[in-house]
């Protein structure tokens, strides 16, 4: 939930950056092209993500997975953070 | 030989432009002759085309090629032309000229090394000397995605008309909607950026397209970008482009790997030399130059410098980004100089360094170092310096982040050190 809460946090952040209105109610289900973050939104929400959690994972994949709800966008997230422990 | 006769010549007995109602090629050659009808003034002039529709766009490429001394494609309208030339439709009232018997030349804006767009010319021979002709291309239902008045825009439709196949515009800001039409038309064909691909692949639904032809240009293709589409369309021709507005021309790499073979260097490749020099810079040999005015640019062996950073990695030449810092913003350039500009217009910036960012989504995103003074909190100046931004530049050319410092390195000549981030680019 803690990793949730950081990467919402982190959308209204940047939403407010990239000056894009987010729909009201963001759920699990969301289509995040349809959230109101456009392609640049999406980006910076991705760099200021790397900031805060020290991984970009979509830079990391071998093959390149491509979120399309916000459910699977905090999946990515938590799958990469999983990892890099194991690894470490 | 013109557009128009080529298209006359090949006759193709099918579908062109698949839009609301569908233009066969006969039609469109039949429209483009009742335009030159319709404008006989203009006849031998210098006109400026500017993108409202395809059918409209298509049709006067096709009257005016071979009818006109000069077209410049329009990538927006506040865009400055020579005094001569005319705006169509809005102006067609001609001045007299002699009329002359050269092809006519094709005028691309580029955003130069500035940031002032300059207007390069080309032929209609090198604009479409990359167009492939073949059964499987005339089969194609292509997806136009950019802008045809710019060269990769223009390098699709062009791709789509020699080879008789058909098109339809695709570009919309919102990617669903962009998804929905290439799904009601059955699109097999597609160009886009990467960046544009990774939107696409974002919605879930470009596996119900029937893809056999997947290019990407305008930006560095990434190795687990074209894994993910080869992987999708296994059996789809999977191309990278690169190309150089400036000398007018490019290659396309076709064997699903990020850069392209050392062995292309320093022999003909697509009609093209390639080297290297000791700054690490992409020099090329265009059969022959797009404009004039490009040969003092040009060394005693005939290559012009493209800007473009590479590195040899392993058996490839992998591309880094721009010599000049110029930042691609999902196909986008920005002139991190301009921004400086505009940073530095605030008060309480003192000094200003912009530079490119890495990023998985659009390629680069721009970063600005400030040192300011102390009136504000950084928050609040982020706030403020980000209003400014938002006033005086375009979306794309916005900082995604600003980095409060203390100081910004020099180099020995005072100026800003403005070497391209090599390191974070190649990552």
């Amino acid at each position: 939930m803690e990793l949730e809460h950081t990467i919402r946090q982190t959308l209204e952040q940047v939403a407010m950056i990239a000056n894009c209105q987010l729909i009201d109610n963001i759920t699990d289900d969301t289509v995040l092209l349809q959230s109101g973050l456009d392609s640049l939104g999406f980006a910076m929400l991705v760099a200021q993500l790397e900031e805060d959690l020290g991984i970009d994972p979509f830079s990391q994949m071998q093959i390149a997975v491509y979120p399309r709800t916000f459910a699977e966008f905090v999946s990515v997230y938590r799958q990469a953070l999983a990892g890099g422990n194991q690894n470490q | 030989m013109s557009l128009l006769q080529r298209l006359q010549q090949t006759n193709y007995n099918t579908i062109a432009i698949s839009a609301g109602a569908d233009i066969s090629y006969s039609q469109l050659i039949a429209q483009a002759l009742q335009l030159r009808q319709q404008y006989p003034a203009l006849q031998h002039q210098a006109i400026a085309l500017s993108y409202t529709d395809l059918n409209t766009f298509t049709c006067a490429l096709l009257a005016f090629d071979g009818w006109c001394s000069s077209l410049y494609l329009l990538p927006d309208n506040d865009l400055q032309l020579p005094e001569q030339v005319i705006r169509w439709p809005q102006n067609t009232t001609a001045t007299t000229v002699t009329p002359t018997a050269e092809p006519t030349r094709w005028y691309l804006a580029t955003s130069g090394t500035t940031g002032t767009p300059k207007w390069i010319a080309h032929s209609f021979t090198s604009l479409s000397r990359a167009a492939k002709t073949s059964a499987q291309s005339t089969a194609l239902r292509w997806a136009l995605c950019y802008q045809p008045t710019r060269f990769a825009g223009l390098q699709v439709l062009l791709q789509s008309l020699l080879s008789g196949a058909v098109i339809t515009d695709c570009s919309s800001s919102d990617t669903q909607q962009r998804i929905n039409l290439m799904q009601q038309h059955t699109i097999t064909a597609i160009s886009a950026t990467p960046s544009l691909w990774r939107q696409l692949l974002m919605t879930g639904q470009l596996s119900t397209l029937p893809l056999q032809q997947i290019t990407l240009g305008g930006e560095i293709a990434d190795q687990p970008l074209l894994d993910t589409l080869a992987a999708l369309f296994p059996a789809s021709r999977l191309l990278h482009i690169y190309a150089s507005t400036e000398a007018g021309v490019g290659f396309a790499v076709a064997d699903k790997h990020a850069g392209f073979p050392v062995s292309w260097l320093n022999q003909c490749h697509s009609d093209l030399f390639l080297k290297i020099d000791a700054n690490q810079h992409l020099w090329l040999k265009p059969p022959q130059l797009p404009d004039t005015r490009l040969a003092s640019a040009v060394d005693s062996d005939g290559y012009l410098d493209s800007g473009d950073l590479v590195a040899i990695v392993q058996d490839r030449v992998i591309f880094l980004g721009r010599a000049s810092g110029v930042i691609n913003v999902g196909g986008n350039k920005v002139h991190p100089e301009q921004v400086e500009q505009v940073l530095l217009q605030h008060p309480a910036v003192h000094q200003a360094k912009v530079y490119g960012k890495t990023s998985s989504v659009l390629g680069q995103l721009v970063i600005a170092d400030i040192v300011a003074d102390s009136s504000n909190d950084s928050k609040t100046l982020q706030v403020l310096l980000l209003q400014h931004c938002q006033q005086q530049l375009e979306r794309y050319q916005w900082p995604a982040r600003f980095n409060i410092v203390s100081n910004l390195a020099t180099n020995a000549t005072g100026k800003l050190s403005r070497k391209a981030d090599v390191k974070e680019a190649h990552e």
